[in-house]
């Protein structure tokens, strides 16, 4: 069977598109790519549909073998990267021969790593994704043996082809939204139930990443004494929840509600993180300290457009890289193979 | 809990209203019609609901109704935030919406349940609670026609409401890990009904093999708010024998009793 074989997975690996929508009025979370913006990433170094399906990996990757010729790519947080042992950079298309070894180890700045193929993995469909969501036994439940199908490449893709006809691998450079510890957010309906003293100090004080996180949500540390109890109790009448909801559990720390959360709950929630800020957010290493700043809603518009904007440029942002990756990767260094991009990609990391 | 009457109409809106559109992150809007679950609120939610999407603009991405309010989602770079409040202000407007009758339920459910033993581990201390002998509140749980409320949590999980107010005990202080799909899950004078396994602070006192959540079928949610609902009591050889697809094929002009033979 061709594609790609798992010979070990971290347990927190999924695989991930762009989710399903329409239905969380039935209780079922939209699922989907953590960072958006990484999976576009990817979908533009393999001349992808937008819609293809990746493999998530959440701090941690694994082992895999090549069953048939295949051209992949990473991106999102740069992990360990090798190919029969011999590193590799994130971020850039490269080829596997059948039997090849690829392995992705730690996260290094992020926490959420990709791993793309071209013509995207394939798995049961299920409404209207292939998106993993264990806790309800949709999509594939990636495990140790199985051999992950590939799809058909899309239709005139050249993905870089040079002047002699032969597939150039694309790379792209490495956004900057990595090293963000500020991230912009909206009042929740519910910010009503806090008091003034409260909403202030969400708003001014500094929160660390805590471990306890998956693809549901990320728990803020609060010390002992600084959490942000609502003024009317603990519950409030169950009602939707909205990515990026930050919501405040019984002990008053908060919660950043993320793709896979419950489409409704109990608890109050005192902000919204920008759409444009969440998938950035989502990267922030456990034990990194954070902070949040209040827009207006027109700001969080047009963050949002430009942040559309800047997707939508990846496809052309892809530039060849040197031409013979594999003669080459003996001889080069991470950095200089990001040094061989041409350098007039444009630079659009403007905030 | 307060137990609310039935009311005059006249009076419902300075009651629980107004409504209340608040921005619910970029992407949302969020029409409050009250804070506390209360059936005529809810009754609002869905009218209100249901009158939306008739008319839904382009843009709307979805609708999700839940036991107080309705959250909008929608894009706003395809429709601006305040051409769809202008709309949401003026369609809220049109009626007193905590005045909307109830719309007759879409569908009648009769579910098999198998109440207490293995299946309904909490049914003694329910009864407990109660001041109840278990045979009483099996009794009173599966007299009581309830009403989808929402659905929610995860996927395809009914809120049902409402029980009457000897059923308003508070739910565990302590998490079960995990109940399976189909639990029958009581505490705050509502039944909550999970399709998947779930971990739950609700006390379990029966079960139904019925499974709201079918993935892999054309309806795959069973159930919606505004539909009514009963549970059955049967023996255990009943809950061994049941077979969805019979038990849907029994469903006609929108009554779903299945199978039932007794």
């Amino acid at each position: 069977m061709s594609g790609l074989e798992i010979l070990s997975i971290a347990p927190n690996a999924t695989v991930q598109d762009q989710g399903r929508v329409g239905y969380l009025r039935y209780g079922l979370c939209g699922g989907g790519a953590i960072d958006g913006y990484a999976l576009a990433e990817g979908q533009a170094l393999l001349g992808n549909r937008p819609d293809d399906a990746a493999l998530e990996f959440a701090g941690f990757g694994g082992r895999f073998r090549a069953r048939s010729a295949l051209w992949l790519a990473c991106s999102g947080a740069e992990m360990t990267l090798a190919v029969n042992g011999a590193p590799r950079p994130w971020r850039q298309g490269f080829p596997l021969s059948a039997g090849d070894e690829l392995t992705i180890g730690a996260a290094k700045n992020g926490v959420f790593g990709y791993l793309h193929v071209a013509g995207g993995f394939l798995g049961e469909v299920v409404l209207g994704s292939r998106a993993t969501l264990l806790r309800a036994g949709l999509g594939t439940i990636l495990r140790e043996g199985m051999v992950l199908p590939v799809g058909a490449r899309a239709a005139g893709v050249d993905s870089g082809a040079d002047s002699q006809g032969d597939i150039v691998p694309l790379g792209l450079r490495a956004p900057d939204y990595f090293a963000r510890r500020r991230f912009r957010v909206l009042w929740a309906p519910q910010s009503r139930l806090f008091s003034p003293e409260v909403q202030a100090r969400i708003l001014a004080q500094a929160f660390t990443v805590s471990s306890a996180r998956d693809r549901m949500g990320m728990r803020l540390d609060v010390s002992p004494g600084a959490g942000l109890q609502a003024e009317d109790g603990l519950t409030v009448a169950s009602d939707a929840t909205n990515l990026g909801d930050v919501q405040i559990t019984g002990d008053g720390a908060p919660v950043v509600l993320l793709a896979d959360r419950g489409p409704s709950g109990g608890y109050p929630r005192l902000l919204t993180v920008i759409s444009a800020d969440l998938g950035a957010l989502a990267q922030v290493p456990s034990g990194e300290t954070i902070g949040f700043d209040l827009v207006s809603r027109a700001e969080a518009v047009d963050e949002l457009a430009k942040f559309r904007r800047k997707i939508s440029a990846l496809p052309g942002m892809a530039q060849p890289v040197v031409k013979d990756l594999r003669a080459l990767t003996d001889l080069l260094a991470h950095n200089l193979i990001d040094g061989a991009i041409r350098g007039d990609e444009g630079d659009d990391d403007d905030d | 809990m307060r137990d609310y009457a039935p009311m005059e109409t006249g009076l419902t809106a300075q009651k629980f209203g107004p409504p209340q559109v608040s921005v619910a992150g970029d992407m949302g809007l969020l029409v409050g019609f009250g804070v506390r679950y209360d059936p005529v609120v809810n009754a609002a939610v869905l009218a209100f609901d249901r009158a939306f999407c008739r008319a839904s603009p382009a843009g709307v991405i979805e609708t999700v109704p839940t036991f107080c309010s309705l959250l909008v989602r929608f894009d706003p770079l395809v429709l601006p935030f305040s051409r769809l409040e202008t709309q949401i202000e003026a369609l809220l407007a049109q009626e007193d919406w905590y005045a909307a009758p109830p719309e007759s339920p879409a569908r009648r459910w009769v579910l098999p349940t198998v109440y207490g033993g293995a299946r309904g581990p909490d049914l003694g201390r329910v009864a407990d609670l109660m001041g109840l002998r278990e045979d009483q509140v099996i009794d009173g749980h599966s007299a009581v026609t309830l009403r989808v409320a929402m659905l929610g949590f995860s996927p395809g999980l009914a809120y049902l409401g409402q029980l009457p107010e000897v059923w308003g005990f508070a739910r565990k202080t302590r998490l079960s890990p995990e109940v399976p799909a189909g639990a029958v899950l009581v505490a705050v004078r509502q039944t909550v009904l999970p399709a998947t396994p779930i971990p739950t602070g609700w006390y379990m006192i029966g079960q139904t093999p019925f499974r709201a959540f079918q993935p892999r079928h054309k309806v795959p949610f069973l159930l919606a708010p505004g539909d009514e609902l009963r549970f059955e009591p049967v023996a255990q050889s009943r809950f061994n024998a049941f077979d969805q697809a019979t038990f849907l094929s029994g469903a006609k002009d929108g009554d779903v009793e299945g199978n039932s033979g007794g």
